[in-house]
């Protein structure tokens, strides 16, 4: 009996396969470079509570420490404990729907467990108050959190991303006053960075150190 | 294995022909280097080989793999961001700011008496001990037991349960049954009630015992505590007819004289005892003192002396009466016949008699009470107590005549023992053979134990309660010389563990009360209000409670009535010591402790019977031959250590092995010396007999490993030569100055990190070692593995000898990463994973590390350390609390090495920056400094002419390791110093 395959034939099918995993692999990259998907950007994860920072920040003008108060001292912004946030929903709203986990939590002594979105391998060091004491605002990293009714996370956090600011922190310094002003724009960044980066002392010979951020 | 060690063999004859041969300094680290005997070489070069044997592979073999690791490595590359969790308070603790960590004041135990620490606790988890600087018996340094606690909080192998006859019981069960025992105590009084305990120095404690004993008047309280100071007290018996403690100042002596006492090595004030006597050698002119240590076992005291003379116990005792004589006491002893001997007694008196007030007598626990009694004697002719040496009432509690464990014994036997409490010891494994303890256990009604680990004596008690760690609970302890400090909790118990107090109360039908309540009403004398209570809780020490210094003189009519044997040229000496890492045993579960390399000998994870090159060359003993040691009818088997610089016909064993139920990490390591060990020679047994088995057994030296080839890496010299030409340590250097070099020089940094160690206040205790595990989450890789060479160490204390076999001089050299500023390992390696920083120090990058060991191999210092295997235990949640959560965990297939603790400087830098100021001197401490009891190490910005080290550096004493290989290390040395005496040889 004839033969019903050309002998040539495998060699076109391992052809067709190894065009399909470039395929495949190209089109991967392709979205990858094209959408943020996969860092995550503009997602907002479930939380026990739908905190608003739109409402704390935007609205009510809370300032960013009341909650996060160890920003400036810690490593750790801190989150506010269950107590910080009965300092005002003792009153306010204890009828809602939405805050009865927070008020359960308080009567039973289950403390709320928060989802992170702006976490970081365990092998990278950040430290929060260094930035905040040398003139580098939330918004910097944490976007325009006052206009977000879900907080959502805004910064692809890859080293990349780090070390654009760590090998140009000029770009990006504030005033110290205007750290956690979320609504602050420089009119003229390309100086008052060269005046900043002067004025804190920064000594950009080892921002991109490995040893500033791994250990 | 057996092969691995066979190569390993001593040959005496090539060894001294060897030495007759060499002219200069000649440094060796093991009998078999200084025979350099073939075997030697091929087991050094097996050392490395065994890798590339490993995997035999082919071509195709080779690429399937690399190409299969390329896409693995690749898809590992796709994740999504990391997630997690972020659980708040529900209220902030006062004093918490999230994610700094907090430093309390509290204390650890070491043989009953208090170290004080300062624990860090990183948001409730006690993660880091560190030494208190106010405490007196700490000085802000630890050992390596008060490194080792934190570990020992956390290890997964604590009893976790009240068992009863060996079943899980619960609270209510146990209280149920300790109420119906104290109900029977009412109506007998106690009769049969025996509590036993290890030695106690809280005054909470001794309170609460003596509130028992006067309730229940038929009870009483036994001591046992394996490796104790119950000679010293018994020869204050004798020469001042009380029992008095005994405090040490070494700072004020210029001459010491150390009669088989490795006073550095004490469990109560060896830490300050090391740090007054390093003190004592720093002033580099006429001053610095000498120290002759005689002894039978080498110790670390040993290796610090400017004269050491090796002795078997009858001629030491010989010796010290011979000196007495000397000194005009009245003693009825011979002169002795031989020369170097009666050298040596001249210089001792001569030294002595010129530096009374300024010199120091002390003898060792080992020694018999007569012994200390002639101490005491010729320290007050030589008009030394209150300035040297001073003493007090004894600071721990004496239990009342006939109540030792050998009592308690004999009160069993007779029937009187009802019930039998033991809280915090472990009798079953650790007293002496002859008293039969298991047995006798077996024939008492009711025995409860109060221990952290189920272990042997657990096993026979009919409760068993888990006891609550000393950092989980409120209590108080005395330091050496007396002072007291309040014993605070950084952490709830982990396992619902009850602590003495809490028993003891319980026992009493005291109400349940707020456990620091009782501790407090204690001292509510000293401690009236709340501001006294809360600074002795900050400062970890009580004001004004140190107790004043006693006028003890010799009793009148007191008679020296020494018993001096006379041994026969062939009879063998058996004695005991506790194990330089494991202690008497109660560290055995410790993994960190069994690993780390024991000085002098450099073993792990084992003990060994040592013996002295003479006796191995007599007997034709090699290392790791196994041996039956006999005492009458007990007998032992034991591998053998060829110990340079023991006593000749003795044999030392070092107790703590051998542990039946230790946990995971200690059972059936070693051998149990106890075994042999009787209540009425616990030191030292004459007649022991040794016998040859012919089989092997192999046992895990890391003293070849990381060999560097015999350079000249350890300098000393003598005081005078020293005043001579104070730059004689480099006058042999090739270059003056770092050679020129063909690399470019980095550019300097704000800062110049740099580090100087001085060999001359180093005493070789290792805590440097164990202090960098805890702060850098060094893993632990078992014998095994250490005996291919992988242990994980990032600071080893290398030993070198110097001299013949029988008497060397030995030298400790804590070895760091060098941080070269042309390193070595920088230029090799392909994936740019090790690299210099702006300020000089060399980094490990341990992401973009993929492990082709190119580094550790162009190292000349041997200090990086490769993760062959996943060493790291992810496995066992309880330690996962215990690691730093500063530094990376390293997984397998991962290069890693001395960072000179980057995550301090990092946050030091930190500090300063956020406050814009410069980092000051000493704002970072790195954990091998921070921990050493002699401040050997020093660290700090060499650019800054007026900071430590680089004042250190300035010393003409300052060199560096290899400096002709033009790596120009950071880390530098200093030389070690000798003050011989004029008139002995300083002789090898």
């Amino acid at each position: 009996m004839a033969q019903l395959f050309d002998p040539r034939i495998g060699f076109y099918l391992r052809l067709l396969a190894l065009a399909a995993i470039a395929a495949t692999v190209a089109a991967i990259a392709a979205w990858r470079a094209g959408t943020d998907y996969h860092y995550g950007l503009g997602q907002s994860a479930d939380q026990p509570v739908p905190f608003s920072h739109k409402h704390h920040v935007g609205d009510d003008g809370i300032d960013c420490r009341f909650c996060h108060a160890s920003v400036e001292t810690s490593a750790f912004a801190g989150i506010p404990a269950v107590s910080t946030c009965m300092s005002c929903h003792s009153q306010l709203y204890t009828s809602q729907a939405a805050l009865r986990p927070l008020l359960e939590s308080m009567r039973s002594a289950v403390p709320l467990h928060w989802e992170r979105l702006n976490n970081l391998p365990d092998f990278v060091y950040f430290n929060h108050s260094i930035h905040i004491a040398k003139g580098v605002g939330c918004a910097s990293c944490h976007g325009r959190i006052d206009t977000m009714p879900l907080t959502a996370r805004t910064a692809p956090l890859e080293m990349q991303w780090c070390l654009a600011c760590h090998r140009n922190p000029e770009h990006y310094l504030r005033p110290k006053d205007q750290v956690f002003n979320l609504r602050w724009r420089s009119a003229d960044q390309a100086a008052l960075g060269t005046q900043l980066l002067h004025d804190y002392r920064i000594d950009k010979r080892r921002l991109a150190d490995c040893s500033v951020c791994h250990r | 294995m057996s092969s691995l060690n066979d190569h390993r063999r001593f040959d005496a004859d090539a060894a001294r022909a060897a030495l007759r041969s060499k002219r200069g300094p000649a440094l060796w680290r093991s009998l078999e280097e200084l025979a350099d005997s073939e075997g030697f070489l091929i087991w050094l070069r097996d050392q490395h080989s065994s890798i590339a044997e490993a995997l035999q592979l082919d071509r195709r073999g080779f690429l399937k793999y690399m190409g299969a690791s390329l896409a693995l490595a690749g898809l590992s590359g796709c994740g999504r961001p990391p997630r997690g969790q972020i659980v708040p308070y529900l209220r902030t603790p006062p004093g918490q700011i999230e994610g700094v960590p907090r430093f309390f004041a509290t204390c650890v135990l070491r043989a009953g008496y208090a170290h004080g620490v300062l624990v860090q606790s990183r948001m409730g988890r006690p993660t880091k001990i560190e030494g208190n600087p106010h405490h007196p018996a700490s000085l802000g340094a630890t050992d390596i037991f008060g490194q080792a606690d934190i570990l020992q909080l956390w290890d997964p192998d604590r009893s976790q349960a009240i068992s009863h006859r060996g079943d899980a019981a619960a609270r209510g069960e146990l209280d149920a049954a300790l109420l119906a025992m104290t109900a029977g105590f009412d109506r007998d009084a106690g009769a049969g009630l025996r509590v036993l305990t290890g030695t106690v120095t809280s005054p909470t404690l001794s309170a609460q015992l003596d509130e028992l004993l006067t309730k229940y008047r038929g009870a009483r309280w036994h001591v046992h505590q394996p490796v104790d100071a119950a000679n010293e007290f018994a020869g204050a018996q004798l020469a001042y007819g009380r029992a008095v403690s005994t405090r040490l100042h070494f700072e004020r002596a210029r001459v010491v004289v150390s009669l088989d006492a490795d006073f550095v090595s004490d469990p109560a004030g060896g830490l300050r005892y090391a740090h007054d006597y390093a003190a004592s050698r720093l002033k580099l002119d006429n001053t610095a003192s000498r120290l002759y240590v005689i002894e039978s076992a080498p110790s670390l005291t040993g290796t610090m002396a400017d004269h050491r003379l090796p002795l078997r116990p009858d001629d030491m005792s010989r010796l010290a009466l011979q000196l007495a004589k000397r000194l005009g006491l009245s003693v009825d002893v011979p002169d002795d016949t031989d020369p170097e001997r009666r050298r040596w007694l001249d210089a001792l008196t001569t030294d002595l008699e010129a530096n009374r007030a300024a010199s120091l007598v002390v003898v060792g626990p080992s020694q018999e009470p007569w012994m200390h009694a002639l101490g005491h004697v010729l320290n007050a002719a030589l008009e030394n107590v209150g300035s040297t040496i001073d003493y007090c009432e004894p600071v721990e509690k004496r239990s009342a005549a006939g109540c030792t464990l050998s009592d308690l014994v004999a009160a069993i036997d007779s029937g009187c023992v009802d019930t039998l409490l033991m809280i915090g010891c472990n009798p079953v494994y650790d007293a002496p053979v002859d008293l039969r303890i298991a047995e006798a256990l077996k024939r008492v009604p009711h025995v409860l134990h109060l221990g952290l680990y189920h272990d042997e004596s657990a096993s026979l008690a009919e409760w068993h309660i888990p006891m609550a760690h000393v950092l989980e609970s409120w209590s108080d302890a005395r330091a050496y010389d007396g002072t007291a400090s309040i014993v605070q909790p950084l952490i709830a118990p982990l396992y619902d563990g009850l602590s003495a107090h809490e028993v003891l109360a319980q026992l009493l039908g005291e109400e349940v009360t707020e456990p620091s309540v009782r501790v407090r009403r204690h001292w509510c004398g000293l401690l009236r209000d709340d501001e006294a209570w809360e600074a002795a809780l900050r400062t970890g020490v009580i004001a004004h409670s140190t107790p004043p210094p006693l006028t003890a003189a010799v009793r009148p009519g007191f008679r020296l009535a020494p018993t001096l044997r006379t041994s026969s040229e062939d009879a063998l000496d058996l004695l005991f010591r506790s194990d330089p890492t494991i202690g008497d045993g109660t560290w055995a579960n410790n993994g960190w402790l069994q690993e780390l390399p024991k000085p002098l000998t450099q073993l792990t994870w084992d003990n060994a019977a040592l013996v002295s090159p003479a006796l191995a060359a007599r007997l034709n003993l090699r290392n790791g031959d196994v041996v039956e040691l006999s005492l009458q009818d007990r007998t032992v088997r034991a591998p053998i250590w060829v110990m340079p610089g023991q006593a000749p016909q003795s044999v030392t064993v070092h107790l703590g092995y051998g542990r039946r139920r230790a946990g995971r990490v200690g059972d059936g390591l070693g051998f149990d010396a106890y075994s042999l060990r009787t209540t009425t020679a616990p030191w030292r047994s004459a007649g022991l007999r040794l016998r040859k088995t012919g089989d092997r057994y192999a046992l895990a030296a890391t003293q070849h490993h990381f060999n560097v080839e015999g350079r000249d890496l350890v300098r000393s010299g003598t005081l005078q030569e020293y005043l001579h030409d104070p730059h004689f340590a480099t006058a042999s250097d090739r270059f003056a100055g770092p050679p020129p070099s063909l690399y470019p020089s980095h550019a300097a940094g704000e800062y110049t990190w740099g580090m100087s160690i001085d060999l001359n206040s180093c005493i070789g205790c290792s805590a440097c070692t164990i202090a960098c595990q805890a702060e850098n989450n060094i893993p632990v890789v078992g014998k095994d593995q250490v005996s291919r060479g992988r242990e994980m160490h990032w600071i080893r204390v290398d030993r070198y000898y110097e001299g013949s076999a029988e008497r060397p001089r030995v030298y400790s050299q804590p070895v760091p990463c060098m941080m070269c500023e042309h390193a070595p390992c920088e230029v090799v390696c392909p994936v740019g994973a090790t690299v210099h920083d702006s300020e000089g120090l060399n980094l490990q990058v341990y992401n973009r590390c993929v492990g082709t060991r190119f580094c550790s191999n162009n190292c000349p210092y041997k200090v990086r350390r490769f993760n062959f295997l996943q060493y790291v235990d992810e496995s066992a949640e309880s330690l996962k609390a215990q690691r730093n959560p500063e530094v990376t965990v390293r997984g397998r297939g991962v290069m890693e090495k001395c960072t000179y603790c980057i995550q301090r400087i990092e946050s030091a830098h930190i500090d300063a920056d956020r406050d814009d100021r410069r980092i000051r001197d000493g704002d970072v401490v790195t954990a091998c400094q921070a921990v050493c009891p002699t401040q050997a190490i020093r660290f700090g910005n060499m650019a800054d002419p007026q900071s430590m080290v680089a004042r250190a550096k300035a010393s003409g004493r300052s060199y560096v390791m290899l400096g002709e290989l033009n790596t120009r290390p950071r880390t530098s040395y200093l030389a070690r110093l000798r003050n011989p005496h004029p008139s002995l040889k300083d002789e090898l």
